[in-house]
Formats: structure tokens, C-alpha cells, sequence
């Protein structure tokens, strides 16, 4: 079974505790251009998850504010991981996508490939990786919640496993009249780890509500061929591909568990 | 150094195209050097986290997180860069104020916070302090066409000395005005004085409520409190007729300077430029209000603040030490005058009870115009650290009068719920946001982690033992300056004019949150 986290953007408060645990566990710099939290708040390569300031209408009319923690999804079915053809992308038993920087060829597929746009490139760096929330799968491995998760002290998180909180988020939605009848992320792309409720459509905090149901690895040879990188030459490719190769039986040879196909 | 230098340009060049040119051919050196220099772990988790993190599932078992600031609040701020989620604001926002998880979620549309800024005192990183106004008390003061005047309140006196290395409680008033001096302020008043004028006026109306003249309940609450009176507006606004509707000293002084002040010197009031020294983060959110342009309306000019910038203590402290001045070797220095009388009763409005014990000193005189007893003049039962006090005071031609003293806002709450169901037996309650009340402002310096009551005690100590040996004179209506002032401009206290410069209105909050039935 595997893990998830259930968030209840009704519950939130907005002090960003969680996008400073997330840089604390993860040794992730300070970002100057980027906030983590208020309006302008951005996913970035040093910043894995963001609280963005929502200032929206609820069921009554009345203007409400709203923060909305983003991260990666965790899908279940993870388009980054289908589209990695170095599998540096990987979905763990427990449920996190993880990735493995050694693994990286840095063809940046997977950011193409994630409906949501989490993956993010490391364009400052000489030689630059892909970065993403990682849902702390060492933690998980543990038993233990995501650092943001353990942070949170106004209850928005729920930390189990994903299908209980199904249940729970089901049970919760259909109690109570405040929560529009939506768990974003049961269905989204085939399934994510991380599900949602709210008490504001989902569309108005700037969810993505116009993605496929189905799981998306299906779709990856369209999204292949939609990418900016179909000019790039056979020769560079093959290229890659060889020290990518060579790379991978080695540290195979190291350490075998990093390697699922 | 050139390879760092080399390494810069390289970054520089590589372009999406760069890069996979050098996968191709070139790229031979970078990806070993990737390799070489990465380990065969998944990206991420090589950080810290603070030991209660540490724990498997996410049950609430101990402090957790932190509070959320409004980047919009004009009294705090925080650094996330120095949080290492210690908890600790929660702790003080939460149990010592009742502020913090006292709100139903989901939120409205605000982040309550009563801007009292106990959360920086207790913050062991400083990652959230006042929000910094320096530069603009530096531009005014730079402005030779401004007039700047400041007021420094009755706490920061004993508080300023501790950022210098002094004792806690040192007692700095002169010192402080000179330093004021010294970087350049045209006049330096004292917020005592305008403490005096409060009694005129919160004493006078507080008769007319005891009389019935004044159509107002009892208990009367005291207003100067900016973070008390944020919290009545917010969790109690059924019971904001209670509260006097006397403006704070601060909020006096302030219309004061652009009026009495600006008409007795001949200077235009939008020349002039008001600033206070306070040992409160509040202040600045009650200079702020929208209401608090009194003499801007007076003059016809109502964009024209009261007070337009207010510095904490320790804002004071970083302002000196930037211009080169060490506090220890300046020589005392004198108020100016018109405002600059304070009395030992103004004064102890620093301490938690000292409104009421001055208040008591005068509203003796004015009932029975005799100077009070020697015994209210040390008015023990109601000075000292416990968190609620009270006493009764026989005052010929009225009777007894029941008071209550109340610092830090859980401790207001049981009052103000006995209130609510009209069994609270007191005329006349003050209300500190507080602990300790103003010497322990959320301005002042950070002395002990997180505040301790040693360093509230010797503050304390040092202001009652000025108002016992250093001030000639302990009641506020010996002051010569408030006499002045109601004799030449004010006429006599609630007057049309006082009311229109001295007293204000409040906003009731409770809609911007569902308060919490069953407190946590
Ligand atoms: S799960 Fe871990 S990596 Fe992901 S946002 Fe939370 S703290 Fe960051
Ligand atoms: S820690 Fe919790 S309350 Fe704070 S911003 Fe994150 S989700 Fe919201
Ligand atoms: S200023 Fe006071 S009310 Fe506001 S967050 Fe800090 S402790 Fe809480
Ligand atoms: S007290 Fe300071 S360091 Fe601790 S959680 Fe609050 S803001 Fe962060």
C-alpha cells in the first residue's frame, strides 16, 4: 500500500512552516528572486514546495483568503518517470517519485512529460540537474511524515496511507456541506499521492483541473514528439545514450537497488 | 582563482544547445565529473530538522510550526531564512496571549494578530522582529524642510541602557534625550507628559460613568494599550462600550504636536515631521489607523498622520550605535519644554498597574481636592508580576471604588468573560497587552531568552523607585504643562476640543474571524 498525504486547504493558515521545514531537511538554498510564500510564490529549482497566497470569492460571495501548498503530486502512475529514459525518475513502493541525480542526463523529458510542471532545471548551475520534492522518501521509508507534513501546526495534513485517506477524505467531504465535492488527486492523471479537499472550487486556486484522468505514460510518445528537442541529432542522442549506458552498468554493479527496470 | 573563474564563464556560456554539444563530444569531462563528484543516493533529504520533527505520523504531540505574519503587518516581520521552526512564537502567540488558535478555520480574510510582537521577544533566532522604519526617521531627519519631533515613551527609558550592556532596568532618561539631541531631532518631548493628560481625561470620564453624566457601562477599561484594544475588537467587541474612548498617550501627544504645539511655535503642521520612540511593536499598527489623523483633520488636512513613524526601543538602540554614539558616555540631558513635563505618575504607566495607581492618585484630588494619603501613593496590591490584581480604594464623597489590574491577554480573558456576564464587581479595569506591561513590550530589547520575570522585576523596580526618588513630583495633576495646556488651548478636560484631539472610536473585528467556541 502505498503512502500519501491528505491536505485540507480549509485548515491552512498560511505561516509557511512547511516551505521552511522542506529546505531545512532538504539542505535547499534560499531563493532571492523567488518567494515561498504570498502571491508570487514559485516553484523553482531550490524550492520544492511554495504557499501560494489566494485571495478568491467563497460559496457566499464573500472575499476569503486561501494558501495553497504546492508540491509534486506523486502521481501514481508518474509521466516524469515514463518519459526518463535514464530512470532517473523512480516511483518507490512507498509511494514517492524520487530521483537520483547520478542517473541524469539532463534531457529535461521529464519536465515536459509532468502535466503539472514540477520538475525544475537547475539552469544557474555548470552542470546542471533536475529538482523536485522528493515527499522526503527517506523519511517515509521510516514511518515518518514528510518533513512539511511534521511541521504543520494548523492540522492541513493527514499523513497514511493513500488509499485510507481516500476513504477519510471521502467521509469528510460528505459530512460536511463546506467542502465542494471534488478530491483532487483521487482521479487527476490516473491517481496522485497527494490528495486535496477544499472549500473553494479547485480551478480558482490555481489547480490545474483540466488534466487527463487517464494515467499518462499512455500518452508519452505524443508528448514526445511534442517536445522542443525533437531537432536534436540522432549522434547527440546516441551519444548520451552511450555514457548514460556506460554509467548505468556501474554504478548497477554499486548499487543495485537503485535500479528498478 | 581562474578555474573559479573559468567555471563562472562556462556557466555563463551553457545554453540548452551548449549543454548537449558537450554530451556529445566535449561533455565527456563534465559527466565524469558529475559522477565522480555525486554519491548514488536520491536527491534531498541531507538537511536538518529540529528533534520534535523527528518523530514517525504527524500526531500534534508537541510544539509544532510557527505563526503566520501578514506581509502586509506593520508591526512584525519575519526572516524564513533564520526560522529553524522552534515553535516558540506559537507557545507566546498561543498560551500567553490566547491569540493564535483562538479562531475557527478556515480563516477569513485576515491573519489575526493583535501586533504585539511578544512573538519577537521569544523568537531565539530573531527571525521575527519589528518591522524596520529607521530609514524614514533618517530621511526626515535629513530633510531640512521638515520639523522633526519625537516622544520617547515611559518603558524605553528603562529598557535602552540593556542594548548597551547595562543592567536590566538602568535607568537611561537622560542619556536617551540626549542621544535624541545628538542625532538631530528639533524637539524631544516626553510621552509622560501626555500619561498626565490621560488621567485628565480617562479620570474625568470615568467620574461622569461613576455619576451617570456619561451614558457608558462600568467597568470602564483603559485604552492605551494598542494590542489590548486590537484584542477587545477582535474576540470582545460587545464589551468596546466599556472602553474609554481616551486615546493612547501616544496617539495624544501626537495630535498635540501637529496642533498646540505647531500653532504655540508658528509652524505649519505639515511641516512637521512626528516621531515616537515606544517600547511596543503595536504602536506602529496604532499610528497606522485609519482614525489617527486628528490633527490633520483639525487643519484641514486629512492625509496628515498624528504620529508618522514610530521606532521601538530597540530600533532606537540600532539607530545610535549606527551613528557612532555609545549611550554610556553621554550626559543627561533635559526635555524640552511645553511637553516635556512628566510626572511619577506618568510614569509608571510603563508598569503593569501604574495607569490605574496614577489614575487613583488624581481621581482622589479631583473628588475631594485633597492630595491623596500617603498609602496610595504606594499602591502595593496592585504593582508585581501576578497576572491579576485588585484592590479597594475608600475615596471620601464616592465610596469605595473596586479596581482590577490585568497584564498579558489570557489573563484578560477570564475578566472580560465575568464582564460579559455582569459579574465583574470593579469600577475601573486596566488591560496591558503585555506581561509586565510596556517594559516588556515587544520592542525592547531581547534580554533573556525567552523573557524572563528577573529582568520584567528589575524594569519594574526601576521605574517605581524614580517615581519614589528621582521625579519631584507623583501626580499628574501637579503637572505644570498639562495645567498649561488645558488653560491655553484645551480649556478643561472632555472638552469639545479634547474630544475632537484626545479621544477616538473602535472598530469592532469580529468579522474577520469565526472566534473559537471551546478554547483550546
Ligand atoms: S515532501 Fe519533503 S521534499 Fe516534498 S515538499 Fe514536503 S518537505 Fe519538501
Ligand atoms: S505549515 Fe500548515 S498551516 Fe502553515 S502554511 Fe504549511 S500547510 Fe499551511
Ligand atoms: S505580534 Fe502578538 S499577536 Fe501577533 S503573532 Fe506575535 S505574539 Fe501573536
Ligand atoms: S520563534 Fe522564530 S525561529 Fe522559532 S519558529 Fe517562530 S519564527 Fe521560527
Amino acid at each position: 500500500m502505498s503512502k500519501g498525504v491528505l491536505v485540507d486547504l480549509t485548515k491552512c493558515v498560511g505561516c509557511g512552516s512547511c516551505t521552511v521545514a522542506c529546505k531545512l531537511w532538504n539542505d535547499n538554498k534560499w531563493d532571492d528572486k523567488n518567494p515561498t510564500m504570498g502571491p508570487s510564490a514559485k516553484l523553482t529549482d531550490k524550492n520544492w514546495t511554495v504557499v501560494q497566497f489566494k485571495e478568491v470569492k467563497d460559496k457566499k460571495g464573500e472575499p476569503v483568503w486561501r494558501f495553497v501548498k504546492q508540491q509534486c503530486f506523486h502521481c501514481k502512475e508518474p509521466a516524469c518517470a515514463s518519459a526518463c529514459f535514464a530512470k532517473a525518475f523512480q516511483k518507490t513502493k512507498e509511494g514517492p517519485v524520487i530521483y537520483y541525480p547520478h542517473l541524469c542526463v539532463g534531457c529535461r523529458y521529464c519536465m515536459v512529460a509532468c502535466p503539472f510542471n514540477v520538475p525544475k532545471y537547475q539552469w544557474e548551475k555548470a552542470f546542471p540537474l533536475v529538482t523536485k520534492c522528493m515527499m522526503c522518501n527517506t523519511k517515509v521509508e521510516k514511518g515518518e511524515a514528510p518533513a512539511c507534513v511534521s511541521v504543520c501546526p494548523a492540522g492541513v495534513f493527514k499523513f497514511g496511507d493513500r488509499e485510507e485517506l481516500l476513504k477519510e477524505a471521502k467521509s469528510i467531504i460528505a459530512k460536511d456541506s463546506k467542502y465542494v465535492k471534488h478530491i483532487f488527486g483521487e482521479n487527476e492523471v490516473g491517481g496522485t499521492e497527494w490528495l486535496y479537499i477544499s472549500d473553494v472550487p479547485f480551478d480558482q486556486l490555481g489547480f490545474k483541473t483540466n488534466v487527463t484522468k487517464r494515467s499518462l505514460p499512455s500518452y508519452t510518445e505524443a508528448y514526445m514528439h511534442a517536445t522542443p528537442f525533437v531537432g536534436i541529432t540522432w549522434g547527440v542522442i546516441l551519444t548520451g545514450l552511450y555514457h548514460y549506458t556506460k554509467r548505468r552498468n556501474q554504478i548497477s554493479k554499486d548499487n543495485n537497488k537503485n535500479i528498478k527496470a | 582563482m581562474q578555474n573559479q573563474q573559468e567555471g563562472k564563464d562556462k556557466q555563463k556560456q551553457i545554453t540548452r544547445r551548449g549543454f548537449l554539444k558537450m554530451m556529445g563530444g566535449i561533455g565527456l569531462t563534465g559527466i565524469t565529473a558529475t559522477i565522480a563528484g555525486c554519491s548514488t543516493d536520491p536527491a534531498g533529504g541531507k538537511g536538518w530538522m529540529p528533534q520534535q520533527y523527528q518523530v514517525a505520523s504527524s500526531y500534534p504531540i508537541q510544539v509544532k510550526g510557527r505563526i503566520p505574519i501578514d506581509p502586509n503587518n506593520p508591526s512584525i516581520t519575519r526572516d524564513d531564512k533564520k526560522c529553524i521552526l522552534c515553535g516558540q512564537c506559537i507557545e507566546v502567540c498561543q498560551r500567553v496571549q490566547t491569540v493564535y488558535g483562538y479562531y475557527e478555520l478556515p480563516i477569513k480574510n485576515d491573519i489575526t494578530c493583535v501586533n504585539c510582537g511578544q512573538c519577537t521577544l521569544w523568537c531565539p533566532t530573531a527571525a521575527i522582529t519589528e518591522r524596520d522604519d529607521i530609514d524614514k526617521v533618517v530621511k526626515a531627519l535629513e530633510n531640512k524642510d521638515l520639523h522633526v519631533v519625537v516622544q520617547t515613551a515611559p518603558a524605553t527609558r528603562v529598557g535602552l541602557g540593556e542594548e548597551f550592556g547595562m543592567a536590566p532596568g538602568t535607568f537611561v532618561e537622560g542619556k536617551q534625550v540626549a542621544a535624541l539631541k545628538q542625532l538631530g531631532f528639533d524637539a524631544v518631548f516626553d510621552t509622560n507628559f501626555s500619561a498626565d493628560l490621560t488621567i485628565f481625561e480617562e479620570g474625568t470620564e470615568l467620574i461622569k460613568r461613576i455619576s451617570g453624566d456619561l451614558h457608558e457601562p462600568l467597568p470602564q477599561f483603559t485604552s492605551c494599550s494598542p494590542g489590548w484594544v486590537k484584542f477587545c475588537e477582535y474576540y470582545y467587541p460587545d464589551l468596546l462600550p466599556h472602553m474609554s474612548t481616551c486615546k493612547s498617550p501616544q496617539q495624544m501627544l501626537g495630535a498635540l504636536i501637529k496642533t498646540y504645539y505647531a500653532k504655540e511655535k508658528g509652524i505649519k503642521p505639515e511641516k512637521i515631521f512626528s516621531v515616537s520612540i515606544m517600547p511596543c511593536t503595536a504602536k506602529k499598527f496604532e499610528a497606522a489607523r485609519p482614525e489617527m489623523n486628528s490633527s490633520g483633520k483639525h487643519a484641514g488636512k486629512p492625509q496628515l498622520k498624528d504620529v508618522d513613524v514610530v521606532l521601538t526601543t530597540r530600533e532606537l538602540a540600532r539607530l545610535i550605535k549606527a551613528k557612532g554614539m555609545d549611550l554610556n558616555n553621554l550626559p543627561d540631558k533635559k526635555y524640552d519644554s511645553l511637553m516635556g513635563e512628566g510626572t511619577g505618575a506618568g510614569l509608571i504607566f510603563g508598569a503593569t498597574g501604574g495607569v490605574m495607581e496614577a489614575a487613583i492618585r488624581s481621581a482622589y484630588f479631583l473628588i475631594t481636592k485633597q492630595d491623596p494619603p500617603e498609602a496610595l501613593l504606594n499602591l502595593t496590591p496592585i504593582r508585581g508580576l501576578q497576572g491579576c490584581k485588585e484592590a479597594s480604594v475608600d475615596i471620601p464623597g464616592v465610596g469605595t471604588v473596586k479596581v482590577a489590574v490585568v497584564h498579558g491577554l489570557s489573563n484578560a480573558r477570564p475578566i472580560l468573560e465575568a464582564v460579559r456576564k455582569k459579574e465583574a464587581p470593579w469600577h475601573f479595569i486596566e488591560f496591558m497587552c503585555c506581561p509586565g506591561g510596556c517594559i516588556s513590550g515587544g520592542g525592547q530589547p531581547r534580554t533573556s531568552l525567552p523573557p524572563s520575570d528577573e529582568v520584567r522585576q528589575a524594569r519594574i523596580n526601576s521605574i517605581y523607585n524614580a517615581d519614589a526618588h528621582i521625579y519631584s513630583k507623583r501626580k499628574s495633576y501637579e503637572n505644570q504643562e498639562v495645567l498649561a495646556l488645558y488653560e491655553k488651548f484645551m480649556e478643561n478636560p472632555n472638552s469639545h476640543l479634547a474630544h475632537e484631539l484626545l479621544h477616538t472610536h473602535y472598530t469592532d473585528r469580529s468579522k474577520q474571524l469565526t472566534v473559537k467556541k471551546k478554547n483550546a
